[in-house]
């Protein structure tokens, strides 16, 4: 779960003297938003997105590219170093994919440049690997049955569930645990690799678990702070 | 009143799956004694099955995959690959006499014999990919009687049709960079079924991309979704698409009673669907419909289900 085994290695950078149109290239070739700024040493001077790129770029250049010469001396003259974001929030290779997940919510951002300790360039982490990362742990890449149980708050739980579920000889591919439910109430979410769910179904029910109908299940019951 | 096949052989119950099993032989029974007690057997042309030529099995799938299932069942293995796909000795024997029977009765319609046919087989197919057993599921039936279709007899485009309450993700791998098979599935949402696979945004890839085509319904609903979604998705892409033979997935388990998914489909939605798909059948494909048996494990429900699957494919 560390951030050099998910982040993008290959990395799209520029050089702080390059120009604003060079940025907006290389993003639409390459299908990026974020272009970490370096210098020859491959150390992290900034970065630049394609929201700074678009804001100082007027609208009719990007339906008419050819009007960028003629009507737009002074953007030509501009240099990524005047729109970039300089020190920009950052992450180590050694650092996990929970840290670089909570990062990037705090700061509300898309990306993060990971840079090693002697501050030089080692990859870019973005929302989309994470979100990779993640649809990885939650194996839903591999076929399998989503349950939703309602669990009393105590030790031990957890366990019987997956005992019960082992004894059939069924794997799993994760197993959730919801935060806030009813007071004094947890959801388990595992999810199985079988078909066969009517059995485990009633053989969980036998052992004084609850299900809960499908339409009833949330994942996250944090209150929202928008 | 139309010419139905109806492929049913007692073979089909050699392949045992263990205690705990919905797949069990006591449903193709249930199939059975649904279609005989609705005094249909003496209106239907019985098909019994014939062993698969391995050359059809290898359209769809590996042969080193085809082997190592009848290693397993000559070793007397008790799952293969996965404990989902729980096997007997007779195993193997079984899925080959599902293809077998299915291609018989397919040539029988292409040489005018029958115009359409039910084939109650044992196991299902659906979820089988190209070297994976899956879901109760060792040969794909029905990709291999759309490759064969396609092979021996010529045709261009094949619709399938798949209403089993899980996604066939098998066939629709198979296919998805087909543009000549057509893969309609409407099924329980799979973020809450089995395979978790055949989400709306599935489209088929580089030149089958549009020939695919999936209808993922929440848990609770029931007909007048499933009425909706055929009518807004299926349709219309039968429609342009124009299958010259339509292949079904008969899957019976989104009954109200079925416990194997939260879908409530009554019994008369069923007779409503193969009305539909037969009138499909009649616009595009002169009447030729196949449709085979998948899931649908509710013991109860099985024979009036398959009693009024076949009435519809009769069409008295």
């Amino acid at each position: 779960m560390f951030v050099s085994k998910s982040m993008t290695r290959k990395v799209v950078t520029i050089a702080p003297g390059a120009g604003i149109f060079e940025a907006y290239e290389k993003m639409k070739q390459h299908k990026i938003r974020h272009l970490p700024v370096v210098d020859g040493d491959n150390r992290l001077l900034g970065i630049v997105t394609d929201r700074d790129v678009r804001s100082v770029m007027p609208y009719e250049l990007f339906k008419d590219p050819d009007l960028q010469k003629s009507q737009s001396k002074s953007l030509a003259d501009m240099r990524i170093v005047d729109i970039m974001t300089s020190a920009p929030t950052h992450i180590s290779p050694s650092s996990t994919i929970q840290d670089a997940l909570l990062l990037i919510e705090e700061k509300r951002i898309g990306a993060l440049p990971v840079v090693d300790d002697d501050g030089r360039l080692k990859g870019i982490i973005s929302v989309r690997d994470l979100l990779r990362a993640f649809t990885n742990v939650l194996g839903i890449g591999d076929p399998g049955t989503l349950l939703c149980i309602l669990v009393e708050e105590k030790v031990g739980q957890l366990k019987r569930i997956v005992d019960a579920i082992t004894e059939e000889g069924v794997s799993f591919g994760s197993v959730l645990v919801g935060r806030y439910w009813d007071e004094g109430k947890r959801a388990v979410f595992p999810y199985i690799r079988t078909q066969n769910v009517a059995h485990i179904k009633r053989k969980l029910t036998q052992m004084g678990f609850t299900l809960l109908e499908p339409m009833e299940w949330y994942l996250d019951q944090l209150p929202s702070d928008e | 009143m139309r010419r139905t096949g109806f492929l049913f052989d007692r073979r089909y119950l050699l392949h045992e799956t263990g205690p705990y099993h919905p797949e069990v032989p006591d449903r193709l029974e249930a199939v059975y004694s649904g279609i005989k007690a609705g005094g249909l057997l003496r209106k239907l042309n019985q098909i019994s099955a014939s062993v698969a030529e391995l050359k059809w099995i290898e359209t769809v799938h590996d042969r080193s995959y085809i082997d190592r299932l009848n290693d397993a069942c000559v070793a007397g293995k008790k799952v293969f690959d996965c404990p989902d796909n729980q096997i007997c000795s007779d195993t193997y024997l079984t899925a080959l006499l599902a293809v077998g029977g299915i291609l018989d009765t397919i040539r029988m319609m292409m040489q005018g014999e029958i115009d359409n046919a039910f084939c109650a087989v044992r196991p299902p197919g659906h979820h089988a990919e190209h070297s994976e057993a899956m879901g109760f599921c060792y040969f794909n039936n029905i990709a291999i009687a759309a490759r064969y279709l396609q092979i021996e007899w010529h045709i261009e485009r094949v619709g399938i049709i798949d209403f089993d309450v899980h996604h066939g993700n098998g066939t629709q791998h198979l296919f998805e960079k087909d543009p000549t098979v057509f893969y309609y599935s409407i099924h329980q949402h799979p973020s809450f079924a089995y395979p978790g696979t055949g989400r709306e945004f599935e489209y088929g890839t580089v030149d089958g991309y549009g020939f695919t085509k999936n209808s993922p319904v929440l848990p609770g609903q029931g007909d007048e979704e499933y009425k909706r979604l055929i009518q807004r998705d299926l349709e219309p892409a039968f429609e342009s698409f124009a299958p010259e033979v339509i292949l079904v997935s008969a899957g019976f388990d989104g009954h109200v009673d079925d416990d194997m998914s939260d879908i409530c489909l009554s019994t008369p939605w069923y007779t409503w669907m193969m009305t539909r798909i037969r009138a499909m059948a009649d616009r595009y494909s002169q009447g030729r419909l196949i449709s085979v048996l998948e899931g649908g494990y509710s013991l109860a429900r099985l024979p009036e289900l398959a009693c009024q699957h076949v009435e519809v494919l009769l069409d008295e």
